[in-house]
Order: structure tokens, then sequence, then C-alpha cells
């Protein structure tokens, strides 16, 4: 009998090839949209024009899975992603956090919530059009390895997952490059062939994220003063959501050196900025580490990767209690930004990873 | 394997429909408002249809309109009506009709028309009381489905014909639904206007009807031509009116034991339900429904994942309406009934209709209760806690 897979299918061309790669291998291809947000009937549809769930990204993944013959199916998922994706995203950076919500999303909608919509279809698999692959070792674990094309590469976005999620759950375009894959469509015929690249945060349109996160929190937005190290009130400014760790742009103060973000305080709502030379940590803390096998010690030699496009930094991981971790860079580091995911590298397989709790 | 079960919203075409069809397709489909004899031919066949047709409702085939279907029926009769009563403005309706009355009702109110809308009982029913008090002089249209199509709920709706008439306003019901299941008279019912749609008993989908008693209580909202006693400009869609008029036919003459076996069906598989499946819930009237209809509240489980594990093993349901992207959503009638949201999101929808044999039901039963206790040991498939929020 033929197993069965559900794709998440976003409308996009990497999901659509995933499921098109699926189907060519025998699968009994169940695609399934989750719609996440408002889409095409009220207000917040036009004020969010461009952002996810849009009728016309349903339609595309639509038109492939009729193309392709299998069924395809919308769910609603608005409540379990305003609960556990939206509310974390807008309560991370009420906190003076810089929250990375397609981490979560994977953690808790796609290898979760979908999973177990999945498995009352009877499904074998999960699959994505995820850029990362999964190994099986002789040992029988399962390894999240990085993809082939380092360019694309989306592992650190998948570091939560465990070893019963990696057992039933495929990634097709693993292997593959982003050429080979809008190639791959054309050949298909794919309607979605050449489509642009989804946007940042697929809930914020036109990346506002900051209008978003004030539309959101209304009240409990924290207002405060930009203040140099030494404590000296350099300006005031409308809002710790409006800064991360490390930005330099738009801190609105003319400083004869460079200054950046070193740190958020949302207690008083002090954002401390301070020169590059400042901002240098030798490692973090990470919270909610969780490891994609069992570490064979509690002191490991990784690469660190501290946010999706930063080179990785050679680094000590020491496995502390309360599923907290040490990340001690070897030759000392820039500024961390509470809020992003640590991941943790060996080559190209992820070891696990947690989330920026603070410097050291 | 395909059950279908999801005939109210739309059933399978029956073969005298087809048949029909085909016969005035290959005749030379000319245009009936044509002068030749091949126009006098096709004219012809439309007016044998709309014989038909108006016999499903007792009522005299000059009064009746062919549309493209339920909608524009439901349309027509409400822009129609205020069209041709431009001094009143108010409206009387329920929060349980389709969207093709909850729509342009709400439309209207936007325009500044007063839209008094009855919410029904726990059980699905609206008080006809409440509906007449609701009529006034100033009222143009009461405009109500007779039966529902999510619950198969029966409206009362003998006593608003007359208050209507007191009132000077314009009767209109939605009989969508209850064409094919109940008996239908457009003057012991004391409508001024009535909605038929093809494709619930069996014709395809594009062809409809509205009654209208007297040609001046409505104005056309299409124009362009004399068709349709000129309340519907447009060259008519005469192959699905033909096969309307066919399966119409197959209703005028054999209703009665069409309903029996719907009913014994659904009574079938309402026990075979019940007997598997601790804490199910029927939802809507007990005794004024139409048989074919079961609304049910699944414990435990989302209805939206039961439908679609249920369509992946070839059972057919259906569940409130869908969004333009094509998610499900609750019932807006199961809401206005009481229900919670969770509740609602619990609740599928099942509709018999007159291709289903005892075979199908007694598998469909028994792939119902299986699909449902898979989903209700699967954790979160079950309406937690989060998902009633």
């Amino acid at each position: 009998m033929k197993r069965r897979v559900v794709v998440a299918m976003s409308g996009g061309v990497d999901s659509s090839v995933a499921a098109a790669i699926l189907s060519e291998q025998g699968y009994d291809v169940v695609g399934v949209a989750m719609r996440l947000a408002d889409g095409g009937d009220g207000p917040s549809y036009r004020a969010r024009r461009g952002a996810c769930c849009s009728y016309e990204d349903f339609e595309d993944a639509r038109r492939v899975a009729e193309r392709l013959g299998f069924p395809f199916y919308v769910v609603d998922m608005r409540e379990e992603f305003e609960n556990r994706v939206i509310g974390n995203f807008v309560s991370e950076y009420l906190a003076g956090r810089t929250p990375n919500p397609c981490v979560m999303c994977n953690r808790e909608i796609k290898f979760d919530r979908l999973w177990e919509r999945a498995r009352a279809l009877d499904a074998d698999f999960i699959a994505t059009g995820h850029y990362a692959r999964i190994e099986r070792c002789p040992c029988g674990e399962y390894r999240l390895m990085r993809a082939e094309d380092s360019s694309k590469d989306q592992s650190y976005f998948l570091f939560s997952m465990n070893q019963s999620q990696l057992s039933r759950t495929l990634f097709p375009l693993g292997a593959m490059t982003k050429a080979d894959v809008r190639h791959r469509a054309r050949l298909l015929e794919l309607v979605n062939a050449d489509k642009a690249e989804s946007q940042e945060i697929c809930f914020v349109a036109d990346n506002d994220y900051a209008g978003f996160v004030e539309r959101a929190a209304g009240d409990a937005i924290r207002t405060g003063n930009v203040v140099g190290s030494n404590g000296a009130v350099l300006s005031r400014h409308n809002g710790i959501h409006r800064f991360t760790v490390g930005q330099r742009r738009g801190l609105g103060i003319a400083a004869g050196e460079p200054l950046y973000v070193r740190e958020i305080r949302p207690g008083t709502g002090d954002v401390v900025v301070a020169p590059s030379s400042e901002l240098r940590s030798r490692g973090l803390v990470a919270r909610e580490v969780s490891m994609v096998r069992d570490p064979a010690s509690d002191s490991i030699a990784i690469e660190a990767r501290i946010r999706y496009r930063h080179p990785d930094i050679p680094a000590t991981l020491r496995m502390g209690s309360d599923r907290r971790a040490e990340v001690i860079f070897d030759n000392g580091g820039p500024a961390v930004t509470p809020g992003q995911a640590c991941v943790f590298y060996n080559g190209n397989e992820v070891l696990g990873g947690g989330f920026i709790e603070s410097a050291l | 394997m395909n059950i279908y079960l999801d005939n109210n919203s739309g059933a399978p075409m029956r073969p005298e429909a087809r048949d029909a069809m085909l016969r005035f397709i290959e005749s030379g489909a000319a245009n009936p408002s044509s002068v030749h004899i091949s126009g006098q031919s096709a004219r012809r066949a439309l007016e044998g249809a709309r014989a038909q047709v108006a016999r499903s409702m007792a009522a005299d085939p000059r009064r009746l309109v062919f549309t493209s279907g339920g909608t524009e029926s439901n349309n027509l009769a409400i822009f129609g009506t205020l069209k041709a009563h431009p001094h009143r403005r108010r409206i009387v309706t329920s929060s349980i009709e389709h969207s093709s009355i909850l729509a342009p009702t709400a439309e209207l109110e936007t325009q500044g028309y007063n839209v008094e809308r009855i919410a029904p009982d726990a059980s699905g029913l609206i008080d006809p009381d409440r509906i007449a008090s609701a009529i006034d002089r100033d009222t143009a249209i009461v405009s109500l489905g007779l039966a529902n199509s999510e619950t198969g709920a029966i409206q009362n709706l003998e006593s608003v014909g007359a208050r209507a008439r007191e009132c000077g306003a314009i009767f209109h019901i939605d009989a969508a639904q209850a064409l094919g299941r109940m008996r239908l008279d457009v003057a012991s019912m004391g409508c001024d206007l009535m909605t038929l749609s093809g494709h619930k008993i069996g014709a395809p989908a594009g062809i409809g009807a509205l009654y209208v008693r007297d040609a001046s209580i409505i104005a056309p909202a299409a124009l362009g031509g004399p068709q349709e006693a000129g309340l519907r400009a447009g060259t008519q869609n005469v192959a699905g009116a033909v096969a309307f008029g066919a399966a119409a036919e197959i209703v005028n003459d054999h209703l009665d034991e069409e309903i029996a076996q719907q009913r014994d069906l659904s009574a079938l598989m309402l026990r075979s339900l019940l007997d598997s499946i601790p804490g199910l819930r029927l939802n809507g009237p007990v005794d004024r429904r139409i048989a074919n209809t079961l609304n049910i509240t699944f414990p435990g489980v989302l209805g939206e994942t039961m439908l679609l594990a249920l369509d992946l093993e070839g059972v057919r349901v259906s569940m409130g309406s869908a969004c333009a992207a094509g998610a499900v959503e609750p019932s807006h009638v199961l809401l206005a009934m009481g229900l919670t949201r969770a509740e609602a999101r619990s609740s599928l929808r099942i509709s018999l209709g007159w291709a289903n044999t005892r075979d199908e039901i007694e598998s469909a039963a028994s792939i119902i209760a299986r699909v449902w206790r898979r989903l209700a040991e699967t954790p979160s498939t079950r309406a937690s806690a989060e998902v009633a929020r």
C-alpha cells in the first residue's frame, strides 16, 4: 500500500515542487495549506495584502495539486497560530527581545499541530519545502543536516526537531538548489515556477513589524530613552520593540563614532547604545535548548550560528540544567541578540539549538 | 469508493435530467426567442420545462421566472422587490438564512435599510409570532428560508403570509432546500415569491427559478431583453431548464416515495452513529425537519479534520460554509442556535439524496464511526480549549 504524506503547501514554488517530487516517487500525496491569518474576506486582508494566506497563494497551491492530481485542502489554523506564534512574537518584542517566528512556527505549528492533523488523516509522513536534509545513521538515529545548497540552507529554522519528528518528516528539496527547483517547476508547468520569494515574516505586510507589534500591543508598548553606556540620556524613543541588539541605523542620534544597540532593558525602557568596541561578547546563555540526538557529553565543540544569516562561530557548548546551556565562543564573538535562535552545528549536522537569553 | 452525502450542496444529476438536456442539445439548441421554427421548437421545450417546474410548487407556469439558480432568485426577489417598493425601508428576515439572503440584506443595511433578523431557538426554529410582530407597514419584504440547508429545520411560516399581506409587504420564501424534500404549494403557503434551485434535486447547477405571484411586485435586476416576462433579460438556459423540468417531474410523481426512502436511510444512519459514538448529538428539531439532513456534533473532534479524513476514505460530507480560499468555517446557523464555537466546529452535515442506497449508508456509518474513533484518540484533533477560544 502506498504510504501517505501530507505536504504543507504555501502556494510557493518550493513546497509545490516538494509535493511533485513525492508524488513522482509514488507517495499518496495530500496537499494541505494552512490558513494562519485572516485571508480573502475581511478588511484586515486588504490591510495585509501581500502577506501570507492570501486567496491567490491558496489558488496557486490548488492549481498545482490539480495539475499533479492529488487532493488539496485548506486547514484553518488561525487560532493556534495566533496563540502560539503571533502571541509569542509580540510578547518577545515587548520584553526587549527579537523573536524568530519561523522557528516558532516550525516547532509549534508545522511539526506539532499540523502533524496531529496529518496523523488524523492516516498519514505516515509530513513533508515541507524546507531546504534541509534528514539522514539516518547506521545506529538508527536520525540526523538533521544542512541543505546541499548552502545559500538556501534552512536547517537553522528546524533545530528544535526531535527524533520522532525527524522519523516522520520528509524534506524532498534537501539536495537541490533553488535553480534546480525552479527548473523542475517549469518542466512540470507549475503556475508558480517563477513566483517571487516570500517575504521575511509571512504574517507582517511590507515587513512593518514595528507597526504590527504596535497594533497588537496597544498600550503595552514600552517607550523610554536611548542612553549611552555611561548612562547619559541621548534621546527619547517610541518603543523598545523598534530596536534589536546590534542595530546601527535608525537610532536618531548623531554621534562622533558609529553607535550600536548594545542592550535593551524592558524594565526601564532604556535602549543602551555603545561603539562597536563595546559590543563584543564571549558567548551566550541559551534557553529552551533542545538536541536532535542525545549529546555524547556535556561539553561539545560546535559551530554556533547566532542569526540565520550570520557566519558560524567556533564555540564550546556546555549543557546546563533546566534546558539551559552556555555557548562560549572560542575566540570571542559579536553582540548576540536575545530572542534569536542559536543553532549548534557540527560540520553539516545540526546538533540542536536554543533561544538566546543573554550575552556572556 | 465514493459515497456522496452532501446533497444539500448539490445532488448528482438524475439520468432523466441528463437525457432531457442531451435531447435538447442534439436537437439544435436554438434561441427560444428566435421567430423561426428552430426557435419555436426551443421555446416549446422551455415552456414544457416551465410547466413541469411550476407543478412542483403548484404554481401557474406563467408566474415562473427561470434564473441561473437559487442565489440569483434570492437576489432578484430582494432587490427586485425593493426597487418596486421604493418607499418601504424595512426588511424582515432571520439570522440563519443562506448567504444569498444574508449578504444582500447586509448590503442593504449599509444603504440605510432597516433589517430585522429574527434569531432561531435552540432547535433552529423561528417563532412565527416574532416574525409576525416584526412586520409593519414600512416593511417591503419578508424573506425567509423554508427548510434550513444546514439543519433541515422546517420553519412554520403559515401565519406569515397573512400578516405580510395585511401590511402590504411582499412575502418571499426560499425553498431551495425544501424542493424534493417536502410538498410545496405557493397558494397555501401564502407567498408572493418563492425561490427554487435545480441542482438540489438532480438538475445541473446553473438553473433555478423564482415564482412571482404578480409581475408588478418586482422590478427586473438585469435589463436587455423581453425574456421571462421582462423580469430577467438574457437568453434562457434552455438545456438547464429542460433538465430542471425532468428532475422536477420525478419529484412531482415520486415525492412521497423519495421522502420515505430518505427518512428510512437517515434514520438508519443516525441509529447506527448513536450506537457507535457516545455523546453524539443531533442538531436541529426532532420532528419539523426534512428527512434527508442530519447535522451532527461529533464529541471531542474537530469537524474540519473529520471532514478531510472522511473525504480521504471516500465519504463526502460538509461543514458550515467554505471561505474564498476553501477553508471551512463553523456554521453560522449552529452559532445562531446557541452552540458554542467549539461545538459548531465539531459539527458536520450529512445530507442524503435520491441516489443513495442502503448499502452506502451502512458503509458510510461504519466508516464515520471508525474515523471518529481514530480522531478522538489523536490528541490535538480534539476540539481543545485552545480551539474553542
